[in-house]
Formats: C-alpha cells, structure tokens, sequence
C-alpha cells in the first residue's frame, strides 16, 4: 500500500508551552489536552530510569492471538514484528492528529508506572515521536476497546518499532516480546477519546449555563427557580451549583423579576436538568483520570528483589469503565442539547417569549429572522438522541470464544466526541438568539422594563455581539451560526478574563 | 409517456461524458442519478418539460398580480403565512428565505451528494408542478455540466419543510445579491460569485417563489437516500458472494438452499438469495462432502433466510426511493391539470396552488431506517461466518485464525475483531432516527421527519457493512486457499472460484504476515469498483433496482 505510515508535522500551537511531564501517576485531562495541541512531553527521570524490561516469552502464553507460530519459532526475534504487524487492521478515516498524540501520551503514562516490564527505550520512542512531531496514521474504527485497543494502538507501535523502516529523528527502537504486547494492550486510545470529550463536554457546559442566563433574561424568567434555598434541599450538588452560577449572573437584573407566573420547565427546571449534566460530566471526569493515572496493560510485572519478576496474568486492559463512562457522558450531553432547543424554540415563539417579535427580527414575513435556527438545534438535538444510543450494551465474542466480552468503549467515546459537537453548536444558537432578543429588549421591544440588562448578563451579550451582528434584517445565517460555535468551542463565552499570559481563547 | 425522448444512445453526445441525461420530472432512474453524481454525466433540461414548466411559472407571475393569496408568494413561510407581502416584495422574500434559511452546520458533505441533490431538485422542478421558471433548473444543469457544486454543511435539515437548509446553501451560490456563499469548482473551493463567474454560469435574479422552488423539498435526503439504495444493492450481491465463498470453505450442507424449501415460505428476498447461492456454490466438490453432516449453523444455514429479509428491506426502501426520484416535493403545487375535487368538496377551479404537504421527508426517512437495519444485518450475519472461519472449533479443521504455520503470524484473528467493532457501531448507528420528531416554526410544523439523519446514518452504516462483508470476503478467500492446498483435486463453485480468482490478482491481497489493514483495504477498494461482479455469474440484484446502467431512462 503506497497510504503513508505517518505524517511528520511541524509542532502544534502550544509546542512553545512548557513540556508535560509524564511520570506514571495522574495525569490531568488538561495536561493530555495540551499534549493533544502539540505540547511537548516529558518523561520524569526517576520514573525512567526506574522502568525494567522483562524478557520472558510472554506472547508464548498468547498461543490464541499468535496462531501462526510453530512452537519453536515462538523465542524467534521476528516474533514481536509479527505481533504488532498482524495487529494493524484498523479501517476507516484516520483520527484526528490531536486523538492520536494523546493516545501516545497515555500509553507512555501506562508504561511508566513500572510495571509493563518495558526498557526506558520504549517510552522514549513514543516521547521522541510526540516531540519531533511524528504522528502515525491512524483508522479511527476497528477496535472493540478489550483486550485494549489492540489495532489503533498497533498502527502506532507499527511506526515506533521502525517496521517499515526507522524513521528520521526517532531512536531505533526493536521491542521485546513484552514490549510489543505493552505497546497495544491497553485502552489508550479509549481514554484519549474520553479524555478530549470531558474537557470538551466541561466547556459546553460552561457555555450553556451562560446561554441559559441569557435566555432567562430574554425571556423574563421568574427567578423562584434559582431560589438557592429550594436547590439545597434537592440534594445534588450539579443543581445547586447551576442555580448559583445562574443567580450570579442574572444578579441586579430588572428584566428577570419575582411575581410573574412559573415558567415552563426548560426555564424552571434548568437547574435540576443542567445540574444532572454537570455531576454526569464531574464524574466522568473521576472516571477518566482514574483511568488516565492507573495501568491498562496485561500481563503485570511486579518487581522484588529477585532478578525476574511475579508475573500476573489479570484483565486490566478491559474498557468496561470508559465505555460506560462515555455512554453516560452522552446521555448528559444530549440533556443538555434537548433542553437548549426548547429554549430556543421559545425564544424564537412570538406567543411564548414575554412578547418578543416571531423568529426575533421586527419584520418578519418579508424577513424570516431567525426561524431556521431553531431547525437547526431541533435537527442536532434529534441527532444526538440518535447517538446517545449505548454503545457498552453490546459486546461481540472475539478471537476464538477467548475474548468474548469486550466493552466497546472506543465507539462509545467517539460517539461522545460526536454528540459534543452538536450539543456545541445548539449552546451557541442558543447564545446568538438570547442576544438577539436581548438587544431587542434594549431597543424598547416587548414588555417593559426595557433594561438595561444585568451586567452580568450584558457581558455576555457584549462577548456574542463581538462575532455576530444584531440583525434587523434576514441575512445570511450560516456565518452567524459558525461564529457562535467557535465562541463555544474555545471556552469564550464565559464572562471570566483569562489568566494573565493565558490565551485568550483555549484549544478545543 | 417515455415517445418524446429520443433514444439516448444515438443522441449526439456533448463532451467527455456522452449523451446528456434529458431532465424531465418523470423517467430519472437510480442509474442516471449515479452517473451525474458519481461519473459526472452532462444533463440537460427536456423540451417538453420547459414547456410544462412555463405554464405553471405563468400562471404564478399571474397569481402574484392579483388578489388571491398564494403561500410562499404572496404570504411569509411556515408560521408566516399569516403575513401579507406585498408585490413589491415578493423578489426580497425569495432572496430573504434562501438567505435566512441557509443554516446548516457541520463538516461538508461529499460532492457526488451534493451533486444528486442538485439533479433531484432540478428534476422536481422539470416536471412542472412548482411554477418555476425553467432559468432556474437550466442554471442548476449548466452548474452540474460546469462541475460546479456548492459547499454544503452535512447537518441542521429536519427534512420538513424539505432540507431547507442544505438546499438554501445552493440558494446562496445559485442568486444573485445572495452576498454569500461557497462552491467548489472541478475540486477547489471558493467563493460562490467567483466560482460563478469562472465556470461562466449566470446567477439567477430570484424571482416570487423562486426561494421555496430551489429550498422546499428533501432532495438532500433523498440524495443520500438514492446513492445508498444503489450501493445496498451491490452490498447485498458481494454479501451473497461472501457467504457462498464461506459455505464452500466450511464444507457447508446446500439442501438449505433448495428451491423447493423456499417455494414452501417464499419470501422474495430469501428465494433470490437462495437462487444466488446455488449459483455461485454450482459444482463444487467441497460443499455437502462431510460425512453424517446434515446441516450448519444458522450463520450458513440461514443465510437466505436473513440475507432475504435484508434483500427485502432494501427493495422496499428502494421502491419508496424511486417513488421520489421523480416526485414535486414543493408546496404549494400549481397543477394546471388538477380536474375537480372529489365530490363533496368544495372547490376554486380557478386556483392552480394547491398548499399541501409533499416536501415532508417522511417517506424517505422511513425508507433509510428500514434500509439501516437490513444492512446492518448483513453485517452482523457476516461477522459470525468470519468468527467460524477464524475459529478452529468451527471452522471444519481449517487452521486457527487462518494463519499458516510456516511463520509467525497472527492469521486473520485482529481482522475477525474489526468486524466485531463494526458491527457493533452499526447497532449504535441503528437507532430509527425517522422516530423521533421535534416542533418547529411556532408549532407550525409540529411533526418533522428527521429523514436527513436516517438518509445520513444510512450511509455510515453501509459503508461500516460493506468493510465488514471485504474482510469475510478476505477470511474465506485465505480458506478456500487452504482447502485447494489441503484437497489439490478439489473444485470450487462457479462464482466463488472465480470470486477467489479475483482476490488473488489483487497483488498482496493474501500476502502473509503483511498489516491485515492493507488487505482489508484493497478488497474493500475492489467492492467500490463496480467491476468485480462481470466475472461471476450474473446475481440477481434487489428488485425494484436497476440492474445495469444503460445510460439511459429506464
């Protein structure tokens, strides 16, 4: 096949940033993120130097995988090639370049906790990849997420081990037979996925809470329902941190005031919904950096004093945890993008939004406004239900009744990652029309009192109407709808100033 | 129906692709849609169609002069039919919707999609039941021939009122004063007054209706839809070749495919896959050649028995396709020749709009559901012959993984679990995306089809399946290799020899100790050439299909 290995990129945006270092203990989402936007890694040096390789002829007890082998060719050198080689039968488009380093990183990770029986050699090949910006070309589908991710994870050390010739700028490096089984028998890639989905999941929420803000302006929302009293007596810690996140930036508005009647629930109830995301979302966070800090690999190598290792045999390359994780994390996120379409719905309702005009431009019949942003959201949302679908409900026996419950975890984070892009991009057309119906508030529409608008509610506006323009005509909606999706996308709708040094908008 | 067009074959032909298909609005087939949007065939507007078209297009420039209320035309859209537009407006409201409208998010979809949803709404114009003027469908065809095609986000259409939005970006690049707009030209990306410009294409000062005429109808949907009925088609041969090459490879027991058997449950599907498997399995010596065996397991077995329901699956939502390809899918119709309503009723004969609700996606949609699902079965069935074929307590003592013993490998024993992911996406993908439904437009359109998602998942799905029938196709080429090795007198069926002959002259495609991903890939490429099947004996295709293109309407 003439289908390159790998590309060889210049660094990504960050590759100024200080260097990650990896040390075989926890490993934040963000750190991986910053990893994934072309960081550079480091590995700690004592956790390097600690790392020892264990020669035993363990793909001998992997008699199910390596079918081809007479027994006496199972100590030959050309074995580990064979191993990995055979292992390359992942299909379908490649994974994005992001994926792909934070899968190399986590597997670093896995490896330096000690306990892989891998030489020092073995992750400095996947550093040095990292850091010269090597990324192997690797298809996104094929992986059942048990006994790891075995093909996406082999499309990788294909390239590490120089089968297809010893790359420029990377140390030649030959694997062991235990080196070649802990390259891939892990669930890496599954936890680079995830991991990408939390934070990205983290930042939608974050948008949405400030896009319900807003609409609970627009629309003149009766604040009974972010009463912090009522919200502690639930329980759940996500309602009562939405309903203070809400009060705080709706603190001081004229528009949003006590007496009117209860509204419907995707207003009232946004901070139990909302706050149900936000705990699904903190504990697949848990989830994640567990997994992120803790060893995916099989078998286990534990050293004493003597020269050889106690070699245990157990299952810790199974996804169950990321699988059901992700499929959680999906479900959250579509809550989240059926909610937000509601509001929007309302927002764009004549007869349901406190008196704002049809679709939010003052002529509409001539003008259409903004009608079809609404299908927009209401077509991503119905998407996303279709996605949340489980993935980890199913399972398939593989390679000869030897594996037969694999987790499915990689098609459930991908699917994850795939519902976050849509719940982003109906948060944003929730923002665009909330502003929208803000400004025509402030322009005398609808009920009075006309504003001005809580200053927490206008600096959000203000950071809306820094991308798009208010319209008092039909224009064109597509631009408007991609602007807001990447105010979303890089965390910039948030009120909070960056950091100082920070950047002023963060990598997705 | 069909005496007005010359036989297209001895048409001149004009350029590099041949005759030109003649859009008409009533003789489009699944054949001539995949040569425009997959070979690039020119197209060109049918004189009697133009004609239709310039009736209906008159009575509406007519309708717009007077005091009748058309919706669309002389009112706003959806919820704002309420509003009155007076004539002096009613250009802005065309140029308006196809602005406003033009809401679409996401990665772009592929051209040959874009460029079937271009020939189905022009071909929804052509037949003359819009009130559209003929520029508008001449430009669409002269854009086509240009290989022009604009850029179109993949999602945000409910597929009612029609794919408002992927069709409002064609708007964009299509009218003048749009101030919008991306097109790809013969593959580079640009701006859409330049892309225009270069190509030599007009843009189209829009006229009263105009908007709804280019937007209102599931053409993107049914796009989709068309191209995947086509491939579901092949699929489902190459799942039957897949599956004769397996049954001969396992030594499988043939009674299960008699005739007589499927004439007691006769299925349509079941009957044809049977009939394709006797076929391709015709003189084997390997097959029944196992003493005291008198049938498989239900992976073999029963292969006509669900490769026949997915068969039936297909056709019907086949049949439902091709029911679209020639339909008027905007609102509200003009028909010039309506005749009275039925009796009872009242009526206004002299009013040729008729507001109704044939843009709703519906039918598609539940069409591509269904497909899904059969297709997605050809998977999983496929999956579990592969499992057999890998395993040695299944596989009729073929060696484990299907690896050979000279040197270490590890056979197909990855590939088995690819397919394993595959299949298992696919039930993820499966959920009927045509089921759910979410208001819209003021509770105006309070039922919408989500038949753009069902087409969209279709498509994955198909593609998911077909990477899983290349890798059993691949699994059972390594087995019969093994049993002409084992039994050099043996003979393979008709079709599944030479399907095995086909493999083998893929260079590398049984390459031993190579990276299983490049094997998959070349027999997967193979799939999408559409030659493999010449060298078989001719399978019956999913009824309702067309069989072979002529390059002509069928």
């Amino acid at each position: 096949m003439s289908a390159p290995l790998f590309h060889r990129e210049p660094r990504g945006p960050l590759s100024e940033s200080a260097p990650v270092v990896l040390s075989g203990g926890p490993l934040r989402c963000e750190a991986l993120l910053a990893i994934a936007h072309g960081a550079p890694v480091v590995a700690d040096p004592a956790a390097l130097s600690a790392l020892r390789g264990w020669d035993g002829a363990v793909l001998q007890q992997k008699r199910q995988w390596l079918v081809g082998a007479h027994a006496d060719q199972l100590h030959s050198d050309a074995l580990p090639a064979a191993f990995i080689l055979g292992h390359c039968a992942g299909v379908g488009d490649p994974l994005p370049r992001e994926v792909v380093r934070a899968a190399m990183a986590a597997r670093a990770n896995v490896l330096l906790h000690g306990v892989s029986g891998v030489r020092p050699a073995a992750v400095e090949v996947l550093l040095a990849m990292l850091n010269a910006g090597v990324h192997p070309v690797v298809p996104s589908q094929g992986s059942v997420g048990a006994a790891g991710d075995l093909a996406p994870m082999a499309h990788i050390a294909r390239v590490a081990a120089g089968l297809n010739g010893v790359v420029e700028g990377i140390p030649a490096f030959r694997p062991t037979q235990k080196e070649a089984l802990a390259l891939i028998n892990g669930v890496s890639l599954t936890a680079a996925l995830a991991a990408l989905a939390v934070v990205r999941a983290e930042r939608v929420l974050d948008a949405a809470l400030e896009a319900t803000a807003m609409t609970f302006e627009a629309l003149r929302a009766e604040p009974g329902c972010i009463d912090a009293r009522a919200l502690q007596l639930r329980g759940h810690p996500g309602v009562a941190q939405v309903g203070a996140r809400l009060a705080g930036r709706l603190s001081g508005s004229l528009l949003v005031a006590a007496g009117r009647p209860a509204d419907a629930f995707s207003l009232r109830c946004a901070p139990q919904v909302l706050g149900a995301a936000a705990d699904a979302i903190a504990s697949a966070r848990a989830v994640v950096e567990a997994e992120l800090g803790g060893v995916s690999d099989n078998p286990l190598c534990f050293w004493g004093e003597g020269p050889t290792p106690e070699v245990v045999e157990a299952g810790n390359f199974h996804g169950a945890s990321l699988g059901l994780c992700m499929d959680h994390l999906k479900v959250a996120l579509t809550q989240l993008a059926t909610i937000s379409e509601r509001r929007t719905f309302r927002l764009t309702y004549g007869q349901l939004s406190s008196d704002l005009p049809s679709f939010l431009v003052a002529g509409t019949g001539l003008n259409s406004g903004f009608m079809l942003a609404q299908y927009t959201a209401a077509s991503l949302a119905s998407e996303c239900k279709g996605l949340a679908h489980p993935a980890s409900v199913d399972s398939i026996p593989t390679v000869q009744h030897h594996e037969d419950h694999v987790s499915m975890g990689p098609i459930a984070a991908r699917g994850a990652l795939e519902v976050v892009e849509c719940v982003a991009d109906i948060v944003g057309i929730e923002a665009l029309l909330a502003a929208q119906a803000l400004d025509l508030r402030l322009s005398g529409a609808g009920e009075a009192p006309h504003g001005p608008l809580a200053p927490g509610v206008e600096a959000l506006r203000a950071r809306v109407r820094a991308v798009v323009r208010y319209w008092e005509d039909d224009g064109v909606l597509h631009p408007e709808l991609s602007a807001v999706g990447r105010l979303v996308r890089a965390g910039a709708l948030g009120i909070e100033a960056p950091a100082p040094g920070a950047p002023a908008t963060l990598p997705w | 129906m069909s005496t007005h067009h010359p036989d297209p074959l001895r048409s001149p032909p004009s350029g590099p692709n041949g005759a030109p298909l003649w859009v008409d609005g009533e003789l489009l087939s699944f054949a001539g849609l995949v040569e425009v949007a997959r070979g690039g065939r020119a197209v060109a507007l049918h004189p009697e169609a133009r004609v239709r078209m310039q009736r209906s297009a008159a009575w509406v420039s007519e309708a717009g002069r007077g005091l009748r209320t058309v919706y669309g035309v002389t009112t706003g859209f959806g919820s704002l039919a309420r509003v009155n537009i007076p004539p002096e407006h009613r250009a802005l409201l065309s140029l308006n919707l196809v602005r406003s409208h033009a809401a679409g998010v996401g990665a772009p979809l592929p051209v040959p999609v874009v460029r079937a949803m271009m020939l189905l709404r022009a071909n929804a114009l052509a037949k003359g039941a819009s009130g559209c003027r003929p520029l508008l469908v001449e430009t669409l065809l002269a854009m086509l021939n240009a290989g022009l095609t604009p850029v179109v986000p993949a999602q945000g259409s409910c597929g009612s009122s029609g794919d408002l939005a992927p069709l409002a970006h064609l708007g964009l690049v299509l009218a003048e004063g749009s101030g919008g707009g991306r097109a790809v030209l013969c593959g580079v990306e640009m701006d859409a007054l330049e892309a225009m410009q270069r190509a030599g294409v007009d843009k189209v000062r829009l006229e009263a209706k105009d908007g709804l005429a280019i937007t209102n109808g599931a053409q993107l949907t049914t796009a989709i839809a068309a191209l995947a009925c086509w491939d579901a088609d092949l699929l489902i041969q190459a799942a039957e070749v897949a599956a004769a090459m397996s049954v001969d490879a396992l030594r499988g027991c043939t009674r299960a495919f008699h005739p007589a058997v499927h004439a007691q449950r006769p299925y349509p599907g079941a009957v044809t896959t049977a009939a394709n498997l006797r076929r391709l399995l015709q003189g084997s010596s390997l097959v029944d050649s196992v003493p005291g065996k008198v049938q498989d397991a239900y992976s073999l077995r029963c292969t006509p028995q669900v490769l026949g329901a997915c068969r039936d699956s297909v056709a019907f939502a086949t049949a439902q396709v091709r029911v679209e390809l020639n339909a008027a899918t905007d609102n509200p119709l003009i028909l010039m020749d309506a005749g009275p309503m039925d009796e009872g009723f009242g009526d206004d004969p002299d009013n040729r709009a008729y507001s109704a609700g044939m843009f709703h996606g519906e039918p598609v949609g539940m069409a591509m559901d269904t497909l899904k699902i059969g297709v997605a079965e050809v998977a999983s069935l496929s999956e579990r012959r592969l499992y057999r074929l890998t395993t040695g307590l299944l596989s009729q003592r073929l060696p484990p993984g299907l690896a050979r013993a000279d040197q270490p490998h590890l056979g197909l024993m990855l590939p088995q679990t690819t397919a394993a992911a595959l299949v298992s996406e696919n039930k993820a993908l499966g959920w009927p995306a045509s089921m759910d439904s979410i208001p819209t437009c003021e509770d105006q359109e309070d039922h919408v089809a989500m038949s753009t998602t069902a087409a969209r998942r279709a498509a994955r799905v198909l593609e998911n399946s077909r990477r899983v029938v290349a890798i059993e196709l691949l699994g059972a080429a390594h087995a019969l290799a093994f049993r002409r090795e084992e039994e050099p007198g043996a003979r393979l069926g008709q079709g599944t020899g030479a399907m095995l002959a086909q493999i083998e002259a893929l260079p590398g495609a049984l390459e031993v100790g190579g990276a299983p991903a490049d094997a998959i890939g070349l027999i997967d490429a193979m799939l999408l050439r559409d030659g493999w099947r010449s060298a078989l004996p001719p399978l019956q295709p999913v009824g309702a299909i067309d069989a072979q293109p002529t390059g002509g309407h069928r």
